[in-house]
């Protein structure tokens, strides 16, 4: 699955402020977009919810909205800090990382 | 040295029992002392036996902190570092989340008399280094969690500090476990932000308290030492002029408005909780100026009891205007300096105590939306 696309938003938090990023990964610098990428490879995001913010908002907690764009078609998921898979902690890192270098 | 207690020689043990287990906090932590003194004195060593653990925690009034780390990892709470009667520790966000968190039990037990989070003594759990490059501090209903900030990146792209810099945020934290056990403010649109805005009210009380500062003297600022000198802010949020804290190309403006004119309409961040919260904090900030001193005093005094015993989970701006200016008047009598204070900063925000809500550039339909689906608390009033 080649990904060509992916949006990073981050809301809420103490500061409240958005962060977000929008870009192809081929923009990346290599030692970005290659980790990136072999992390994307492994990850079966149909197997995800697409929103697992659960029913209780926590006060401060961040919001992270994701979309993946393929050539087959486009995928949003929302989470929260606590309430995000398992399976999504290591790609919001990775993706945070990459938002707050280009904010 | 010994300090007499006049209880233990007035008030029949059966009394005390009764005041250790109904009355207000600092009744109970008096009695219970009185019984405790009583108990030794007379050698009666089951005295107090049918008094629950959580009671015997109220005896203290004295703070019971546990600090742990995450060691840049997502478990809570981790690892234990820093213990009530530990030496202080060689790592300074321990020191801080310590500090912080007793600095807020000192304000909320020595002014408002509540024994800590949930009023019974609850011990105080911080975690810091939470995850890497983790820009953010959270209450996650038990517990403080702290990130340390942009330290993941070369020092000329960070934004942010480590989150325990800055005493007012372990406040705020703290206090979001305060309103969970009291008003328990819907986390969204208005009750979210005025949720958000007693967590600034008092973590900012608690800046000031710590620094014994006047409402004259207080910088207002929520966050002062989180931005780096990358940016361009003094904080995150200002509560005596809401949209001036920062001003960068990275960050863009502080987006709080100080007035309901000026109100944003928006769903993000929980329909705007961190942004709309200027509103009721400049409120906050105008009637503790108008009666100067102490603003953990006074003004202080009418929000908390607001908060405790006033608000409830659907409250929005108007509903807390006019219960501030009921408090005052419980507190300070109908027609006081203090309720005319009360009146005057709410009405500098552009609410009129008594009034009707200005119709808030209000959510509309979609924030009708929301509340059909349980995303957003009923409207009230």
């Amino acid at each position: 699955m080649e990904v060509q696309r992916i949006k990073y938003e981050r809301t809420g938090g103490f500061t409240g402020m958005r962060f977000h990023a929008d870009f192809e990964p081929g923009e990346l610098p290599e030692d970005q977009s290659r980790p990136l990428l072999d992390l994307l490879d492994k990850m079966d995001f149909d197997g995800l919810p697409e929103d697992s913010t659960g029913t209780a908002t926590l006060p401060d907690q961040f919001t992270y909205t994701i979309t993946v764009q393929t050539s087959q078609g486009e995928r949003t998921m929302i989470m929260g800090d606590t309430s995000a898979p398992d399976e999504m902690q290591e790609l919001l890192r990775m993706l945070d990382r990459i938002a707050r270098r280009r904010q | 040295m010994h300090r007499h207690n006049p209880l233990y020689c007035i008030i029949p043990p059966y009394m005390l029992k009764n005041i250790a287990t109904h009355g207000t906090d600092l009744q109970q932590a008096t009695a219970i002392s009185s019984l405790k003194t009583s108990a030794q004195l007379r050698g009666q060593r089951n005295a107090l036996t049918d008094f629950n653990a959580a009671a015997i925690r109220v005896i203290v009034g004295t703070k019971d902190r546990i600090v742990y780390t995450a060691n840049n990892g997502s478990s809570l709470p981790g690892t234990v570092v820093r213990r009530e009667n530990d030496p202080p520790s060689t790592d300074v966000a321990v020191n801080e989340a310590f500090d912080g968190s007793g600095a807020t039990y000192d304000l909320y037990y020595n002014i408002y008399q509540r024994n800590s989070i949930d009023g019974n003594g609850m011990r105080l759990d911080s975690t810091v280094h939470y995850q890497k490059g983790y820009d953010n501090a959270f209450w996650d209903g038990q517990q403080m969690v702290y990130g340390d900030g942009d330290e993941d990146l070369p020092v000329d792209q960070r934004i942010f500090n480590r989150f325990t810099i800055s005493i007012d945020v372990m406040g705020h934290e703290l206090t979001h476990g305060v309103t969970q056990y009291t008003a328990k403010l819907a986390y969204s649109f208005q009750s979210g932000a005025l949720n958000e805005s007693m967590s600034d009210v008092f973590g900012s009380l608690v800046k000031q308290y710590s620094l014994n500062q006047t409402a004259g003297q207080a910088d207002w600022i929520i966050g002062a030492g989180l931005l780096t000198s990358n940016v361009n802010g003094v904080g995150i949020r200002s509560m005596k002029a809401p949209g001036t804290a920062y001003d960068d190309p990275k960050l863009g403006k502080d987006p709080q408005p100080a007035h309901m004119k000026d109100y944003v309409n928006t769903v993000s961040d929980n329909g705007g909780v961190h942004i709309n919260s200027g509103i009721p904090n400049h409120a906050f900030y105008i009637t503790a100026v108008e009666l100067g001193g102490f603003a953990w005093e006074k003004a202080g005094q009418i929000w908390y009891v607001t908060l405790k015993d006033k608000l409830t989970s659907s409250s929005n701006f108007q509903n807390c205007a006019d219960q501030t200016y009921q408090a005052a008047a419980d507190l300070y009598g109908s027609g006081s300096l203090e309720q005319q204070a009360v009146k005057k900063g709410w009405a500098e925000v552009g609410i009129t105590v008594g009034g009707t809500t200005p119709p808030p550039p209000s959510d509309g339909c979609l924030g009708s939306l929301l509340r059909a689906v349980g995303a957003a608390p009923a409207k009230t009033g």
